[in-house]
């Protein structure tokens, strides 16, 4: 299943997001950056999942339901759909 | 192969405005991971989660700083501790160690002092009913009785047909200090109920009045109140004296002293509003102090702090079970203790501080305590870190009413630990179910067939 954002969005370098349809700002830290550009390179879920784990120390685990969790927290401020 | 980084839950906060100002409190990133000495881990794996732990320097810290600061504006000067906030045996001996006398308002509050070998002339005995059993017994212990109501003046005056002698007492007052005035307790000064009580009492001939007592509220956090209090004191003093030749040889203020907890609704953390115990004598002292009596026959000057001495020496470790998102986008974490254990979550915004190193990434998060029941919700908004199962959470400052007022309910109540001079004292087991049902009994009509 692929995450797309729901409209243009620009992150900086270190983890400041800015929603450019509403205005609204965000951080991120890095783990949650890590993700944020994996779905900008239009990865799906399973693969992100995958590259987590190749560049993180966690288990399966907690990195699944972690991503799950983070994903659902994207969806919940209107910022990505599924 | 390149070695992997180190993980931390993913995060995304949410920027609002309008909600820090310049008085914040500093952002609870910093975990609590030992407790006098102890790590938090290791104290819960060996006695449990959740776990109450008493750091008992922190309570003679607080007892003597107390002492300090009125003692050394007033000449004859007593604490006696509030045994309702919190009558753990251990507690209520290491405050009698340090010199405290106890405030009890229930003849059971009474029995707890005596079965720690308190004497009775240093029990002070308040509260709004007191049996006459007990009132015989405290003063034929001669404990210090404040009475609160005419119904109970008539039985200490049968008391004292019983016992063939005149009996000393104090008369509990109110004022209108607060928004809304404490009526409940003793008698209204404003309007003149508190001067009738004290004629009636020494009208009948069996009573001699030697003490007030005044309770001005609970969590007073405004020391001008206090300060009222005691020019009332002083004016009410000077009156009966003149009007009825009364000696007090004490007068008490009560309780009410605040703690570095934040209440609900309050705009600012309590670390900055809380009062010093220097600012709080300096209200009061040098307002006793011009009673109509020289220095050295200052009544003694009773408090009766409990909060304020017990608040801060106790905290709870507890577990996180669980997390979830809800609907809002909120986070939700759930816990292995419930309100049961910490019933002051009612009035106060308690700091949630992570054990473990979390990172720094603050989340809104309403904090769900581990009771089956919709109404067990601990904080409905707290900016704690990321949290996963199993990892533990530190709430300081919860002593005061949260044992006292603690109830059985779906689980066991959890062990209570003192750690002093690095040595840890289990001081109240944790329950089992033995314990729990052990004065039930079933006949046996309920259970054969």
């Amino acid at each position: 299943m692929e995450l797309q954002f729901k409209s243009e969005l620009t992150i900086s370098e270190s983890g400041f997001l800015f929603d450019h349809s509403t205005g609204l700002t965000y951080t991120l830290n890095s783990t949650g950056q890590f993700i944020f550009r994996k779905i900008q390179d239009k990865q799906n879920a399973m693969h992100i999942l995958n590259f987590v784990m190749q560049e993180f120390d966690v288990s399966e685990e907690t990195a699944h339901k972690d991503l799950d969790d983070f994903v659902r927290q994207l969806k919940e401020f209107d910022l990505v759909s599924r | 192969m390149t070695e992997k980084k180190a993980y931390s839950k993913p995060t995304i906060i949410r920027h609002s405005v309008g909600v820090q100002n310049k008085f914040g409190r500093p952002p609870a990133t910093v975990p609590i991971n030992r407790l006098d000495g102890f790590e938090v881990s290791e104290l819960a794996e060996k006695y449990g989660s959740p776990l109450f732990v008493l750091s008992v320097k922190a309570l003679r810290d607080r007892y003597r700083d107390l002492k300090r600061a009125f003692s050394t504006r007033y000449p004859n000067f007593q604490i006696a501790y509030s045994y309702k906030t919190n009558y753990l045996k251990s507690v209520c001996s290491i405050l009698k160690q340090e010199g405290a006398w106890a405030e009890v308002v229930s003849g059971f509050e009474y029995d707890i002092a005596r079965n720690i070998e308190v004497p009775g002339n240093q029990i002070v005995f308040n509260g709004p009913y007191k049996s006459h059993e007990e009132l015989t017994r405290a003063f034929n212990d001669g404990a210090i009785v404040n009475l609160d109501n005419y119904d109970e003046m008539q039985v200490v005056e049968k008391v004292a047909s019983e016992l063939g002698k005149t009996l000393e007492v104090g008369i509990r007052i109110n004022m209108d200090l607060n928004d809304p005035p404490w009526h409940k307790f003793g008698f209204n000064v404003e309007a003149g109920h508190a001067f009738e009580a004290v004629k009636r009492a020494e009208a009948g001939g069996k009573l001699k009045v030697v003490g007030l007592h005044i309770h001005t509220g609970t969590y007073v956090d405004d020391v001008t109140i206090y300060s009222r209090a005691a020019q009332g004191l002083v004016n009410f003093y000077s009156y009966i004296q003149e009007q009825l030749g009364v000696k007090l040889k004490y007068w008490d203020l009560g309780g009410g002293y605040a703690s570095h907890n934040t209440l609900h609704g309050a705009y600012l953390p309590a670390e900055q509003t809380c009062p010093t115990f220097d600012q709080y004598a300096e209200a009061i002292c040098p307002i006793l102090m011009s009673g109509p009596f020289q220095a050295q026959d200052a009544p003694k000057l009773f408090i009766e702090p409990g909060r304020a001495i017990i608040d801060e020496p106790f905290s709870l470790i507890t577990s996180v079970v669980s997390q979830k998102r809800l609907p809002s986008g909120q986070r939700g974490v759930l816990l292995d203790s419930g309100m049961n254990i910490m019933s002051s979550v009612q009035w106060y915004r308690y700091n949630f501080q992570s054990a473990q190193d979390s990172g720094t990434m603050l989340e809104d998060t309403i904090v769900y305590g581990g009771l089956c029941m919709n109404i067990d919700v601990l904080q409905a908004s707290s900016s704690i870190p990321p949290v996963r199962r199993g990892d533990l959470l530190v709430i300081p400052h919860v002593g005061a009413y949260n044992i006292s007022q603690s109830w059985q309910f779906i689980y066991l109540r959890p062990a209570i630990i003192a750690i002093e001079d690095g040595e840890v004292y289990v001081i109240k087991k944790a329950e089992t179910r033995d314990y729990v049902q052990g004065f039930e009994d079933v006949p046996g009509k309920f259970i054969t067939n």
